[in-house]
């Protein structure tokens, strides 16, 4: 298993996306995007954005006129089009597919959208589009995942999605911090 | 312009100086090569001032009516860096003050009813801030 490589080889960090897919998102509501602009958008310093920037200037993703006004290269642009995509792909599964609230959809996809994979991404964009396409096999299918019992007997051996542990009951049973804190301090 | 946007942009600054504290701190620290005895002093001599000077907006902060809040995100890798990369780092973060500072001048001077004696604060600082880039350029000059 070497899918942990996968987030130390991945170009983008957590913040430069963020960073890029904000310059591409002034960039196309003003026709301008300034150092002060990505702040107030991200809701962080400016000196912040200037150093974050200072990186992605250096690796080619970033632009800046001499007027200090911000631009995206080529590739910087392509990677905010497709951290973008990545992540109303991802969303939509999450919301319209799978039910998870959409405030919850917007703020776990926001943690993982410059993280899973273009090719991952699009096997969601394929299964999306089957699932939303309508017809009365996608009616029959959100019908029976609607009236899908979820509650599982916690029995690893007779699930279908389970090997040895059930992975819904480790998903399910987590303490809340302020009980563990509260337990730890008895 | 209405206190309540001063007061908003002058937090904005609080909070600018004290990342640049932290800033300063974090290279000062990780900042490793023979020029390291070089620059460490001054990273710390500026550290000392951007606190200063966040001590000085706080306190002009409270004098106005306000209460001095900071909502910082700050992430520093774990990176050591050379003197050269210190000072170009430390040149960004200078230099995103100083437009700060100066953008709220030109508001604060545009304003007839505004206080003279911010737009008097402002105008040092911008002169202070504009001395630190040109300072930091100076190391950068080969």
């Amino acid at each position: 298993m070497d899918s942990w490589k996968e987030f130390d080889q991945n170009p983008i960090s957590h913040s430069a996306a963020h960073h890029i897919v904000a310059i591409a998102e002034l960039l196309e509501e003003y026709g301008y995007a300034r150092v002060s602009d990505v702040a107030r958008l991200l809701e962080i310093t400016r000196g912040s954005v200037s150093v974050t920037l200072k990186g992605l200037k250096q690796r080619g993703l970033v632009t800046e006129d001499e007027r200090r006004f911000l631009g995206l290269s080529e590739i910087g642009n392509a990677i905010a089009q497709s951290v973008r995509a990545r992540k109303v792909v991802m969303k939509k599964l999450f919301e319209d597919v799978l039910g998870v609230d959409a405030e919850r959809a917007d703020r776990d996809t926001c943690k993982i959208e410059h993280l899973v994979s273009p090719s991952s991404a699009l096997h969601a964009l394929h299964f999306l589009r089957y699932a939303l396409e309508g017809g009365a096999a996608q009616q029959a299918f959100s019908d029976a995942f609607g009236s899908f019992q979820k509650e599982c007997g916690g029995e690893p051996a007779a699930c279908c999605t389970c090997d040895d542990v059930c992975l819904q009951a480790r998903l399910t049973n987590l303490p809340r911090i302020e009980d563990s804190a509260e337990s730890d301090a008895k | 312009m209405k206190k309540e946007e001063i007061l908003r942009r002058l937090n904005e600054l609080f909070a600018e100086e004290i990342e640049a504290g932290l800033r300063y701190l974090h290279l000062s620290v990780t900042v490793t090569g023979l020029e390291r005895l070089l620059v460490r002093q001054t990273l710390q001599e500026n550290l000392q001032e951007t606190l200063e000077h966040a001590q000085t907006i706080g306190e002009r902060i409270l004098h106005m009516g306000g209460v001095p809040e900071l909502d910082l995100r700050v992430q520093i890798p774990a990176e050591k860096t050379t003197a050269a990369e210190a000072i170009r780092t430390a040149r960004e973060f200078e230099q995103a003050a100083l437009d700060a500072y100066r953008e709220l001048l030109d508001d604060v001077a545009a304003d007839p009813d505004a206080d003279v004696t911010l737009e008097e604060f402002l105008r040092e600082q911008v002169a202070v801030e504009s001395q630190h880039v040109a300072e930091l350029d100076l190391f950068l000059e080969d």
